[in-house]
Parts: structure tokens; sequence; C-alpha cells
């Protein structure tokens, strides 16, 4: 073998992809050629530097949605259909497992969470976001007036990224709320705001419901929610920005 | 009864263990932390639901396709004209950013150099040398998550690898025999 063969199987060489019969001849080129050597240790060096560089490893959220993302994933395979059916009629036949199961009640936060998902994905799907459509908030803080008890804050953030789309009245666990609507790049988000006059702590929660995030928060008797499919640290900016 | 305990946790036990790898991959073809995060919550989606379609043990390569495919999917422009040429005005200002003599910097420097050489490879040889350096895949495996004969996946190595010493070493000419520790 001269540098020219050896140089054509160098990689596969260094990545242990020959059989023992085509290294040999390799190996015994490298044993007398010096240059072909320094090729060699180079690669050797790049693959050292390469896997230095940067392992991206699944940010937190990301790995909490997934494993959270496992119970209500669309299109979940027959298989797995037919194996929740079985594990389920195996539930009710055991009585005592079957009412420790449905005892077990989501609290009220879990139900708003939810219910503030399914009107972002309402709103989304009648093409329904807004009852006022302005970027200027003096427009959509005033339309609120005399719609509800109360007046929610807006603001336009349009210099950090998230601009103010719009607003709509909506309803959410049987009251009524004032939807603000924000635009990041492509995505929308949904801000629900409300009065919540038996909160006096700030609270903080963060969720993923279907894929879609939500943030929640309290400010000044106000109760926030933000729902979106925005990426999980967007979202999060957006929500410190309005805290 | 046994089979069907079985079965719906497998998912978790043979995919979920690989979301490092498959951030690590979407983030290396999208290179952006939201796109990757976009792109692997799809791909998990897919996974999920075809999951009666791995048959191998090996759930790592599998998931990855599933990644390669979702990204393709969503990114086909960019997949494509991910050709981009290597900026070596970049590489060398980023070198010369940091003369100190400290080891660390100069390990951080190279860090740096490196990284930012490998994000300016095409996607083709990018993905190959992540899937190879990083991954530790087979040749034969990256050929399947790639959708690439395992010819292909030598010569954009061979080539890739090339490319990487040619933009590391330039600019430290005569600094060494290779310039690479």
């Amino acid at each position: 073998m001269d540098c020219r063969d050896v140089e054509g199987v160098l990689d596969a060489y260094l990545d242990r992809e020959l059989e023992p019969a085509e290294s040999a001849p390799v190996r015994e080129h490298l044993g007398a050629c010096a240059a072909c050597r320094q090729r060699l240790a180079d690669r050797e060096s790049l693959g050292r530097l390469v896997r230095q560089v940067s392992y991206y490893t699944a940010p937190p959220a990301l790995r909490a949605r997934l494993a959270h993302s496992r119970r209500w994933a669309p299109g979940t395979s027959p298989r797995l259909a037919w194996a929740a059916a079985a594990v389920l009629a195996v539930s009710l036949a055991g009585s005592a497992a079957f009412i420790t199961w449905s005892a077990r009640t989501p609290n009220r936060v879990d139900s708003v969470a939810e219910a503030v998902v399914d009107s972002h994905v309402r709103a989304l799907m009648d093409q329904h976001l807004f009852d006022v459509r302005s970027t200027d908030q003096h427009t959509v803080k005033p339309w609120f007036l005399g719609k509800l008890d109360f007046s929610p804050p807006v603001d336009d953030f349009a210099s950090r990224g998230y601009p103010l789309t719009g607003g709509r009245l909506d309803y959410i666990a049987g009251r009524p709320a004032a939807a603000l609507v924000y635009a990041r790049g492509q995505h929308t988000i949904n801000l629900f705001v409300w009065p919540e006059a038996s909160v006096n702590l700030r609270t903080w929660d963060a969720r993923s419901i279907r894929g879609f995030h939500v943030r929640h928060w309290t400010r000044a008797g106000m109760s926030f929610w933000a729902v979106s499919d925005l990426n999980d640290a967007e979202l999060d900016v957006f929500a410190r920005t309005l805290q | 009864m046994e089979s069907l305990e079985k079965m719906p946790r497998s998912f978790e036990e043979s995919v979920l263990p690989h979301m490092d790898a498959a951030f690590n991959y979407a983030r290396w073809l999208t290179k952006n932390d939201a796109d990757a995060e976009d792109v692997v919550q799809d791909a998990s989606v897919r996974a999920l639901r075809f999951f009666s379609s791995l048959r191998s043990e090996d759930a790592r390569a599998w998931l990855l396709t599933i990644v390669r495919n979702t990204w393709y999917g969503r990114f086909p422009r960019r997949a494509e004209a991910a050709a981009v040429t290597v900026t070596e005005e970049d590489l060398d200002s980023r070198a010369d950013a940091s003369p100190g003599p400290e080891a660390q910097l100069i390990q951080q420097r190279t860090v740096d150099r490196v990284r930012g050489a490998l994000e300016a490879l095409p996607t083709d040889f990018r993905e190959v040398l992540v899937l190879r350096e990083l991954e530790g895949l087979s040749y034969k495996e990256i050929a399947a998550v790639a959708g690439i004969p395992i010819g292909t996946v030598m010569s954009r190595l061979a080539r890739g690898r090339d490319r990487l010493l040619g933009v590391l070493t330039a600019g430290e000419a005569g600094g060494g025999q290779s310039g690479l520790p």
C-alpha cells in the first residue's frame, strides 16, 4: 500500500471500520511512513477536540415536558391504546384500585390550567383571537371598559420582541376574563387576566399541557395565565417581563 | 398482563434515555436552542406514535433517524441551503480576540474555534462528524440515520475532517507541526 491508498481508508481505519485483513496493511504502512502517521495523529487530535467541544444536553424543561407528554401524545399506537384499555379494564375489575384512581380529582389550579389551554386552542382553531385588533395598548385597554368589571393591565412589549396584537373577551372556568394577544415571531401568546382577590401570596406556576406551555402568576390582585406553543425559554422571558 | 405492563413502560426505558442524544443532534442540525427544542418535541411525539415500528434494540439510532426526518420536514429550505462556506475571518478574529497566555484561555479559544468551525461546515459534513465523534455511531448506523450509503458516510467524514483540519490549522502555519494539541 502506498500513501494514496492509505489516505483513502485512513478514516475508516481511524474509526475501526476496517476488517482485520484490511487494516493490517494500513498498520504496516503507518509503521514505515511518518507523513501518514502524522495525518492519522492529526485526525485523532481533531476527534478529541470535537468531543471536548459541545455536547448539548436536553434542557430540563424539555425533558420534563417530554416525560409528561407521554400521557397525552396524540396518535398513540393502537397497541398502546389496547394496552391502556386492558389496564383500565383490569382496574375496573379491581374496584378498590378504581376508587383510588377516580378519587384523585384534579385541584383547582389544574382545572384552570386546562381551561386556559382549551381557550387558547379554541381561539386559534376558530380564528377568533380578536374582538379588538390593535397594536396600541391605548386602544385595547379602553375597549374592555364596560365589558368587564375590572380593568386589566394592558402593555405593549414590542420593544422587547413581544408586540401586543389585540384582545378579546373570554370566559375561563365560568368567569369573564380579559384575553390579551401577543405575538412572538410566528407564535401566538394568549394572556388571560382576571382579578383574584383570594390570592395574596405571589404564585408562580409553569407547566405544559398537550404541548402548550403555560405560565401562571399573580400580581397586584390579578391572576395571569400565559399560554403559547412558544418554546419554554421565550415564554419565561415574556412572563418575567410582565411580572 | 406482564406483556401489557412491559410494553407501555418500554418507551420510557428505551427512548427517553436518549433525549440528550436527540437534543444534541437536533442542536447541531438547527444551530439554535429554540428550533432544536421544537424538533425534539415533535420527534418525540412521532417516536411515540411509531414506537411499535421499533424492531431493533438500537433505540438511539432509531430516535436520531426520526429527529433527522423531523428536522428535514420542518426546515426543508434550510436543510438544502445549509452549504455555508467557512468564514475564516470569523475564526481568525475569534482566535485573536483572546491572546492571553493562560492555558485555560488557550483551551477556551481552541474550543470556540472548533465549535465555530464545526458549525460553519455544511450540514452534510457536520452531521456525520457529530454522529461519529459525539455519538460514536458506526458507519452503518450513521448511514441509516442520515439515509445515505455507507460509502458516502466514509467520504463525508473524510472530507469533513479535511475541511475542519484545514480551517483549524490555517493561520497557525509555521506555528508547529500540525497546530493541534
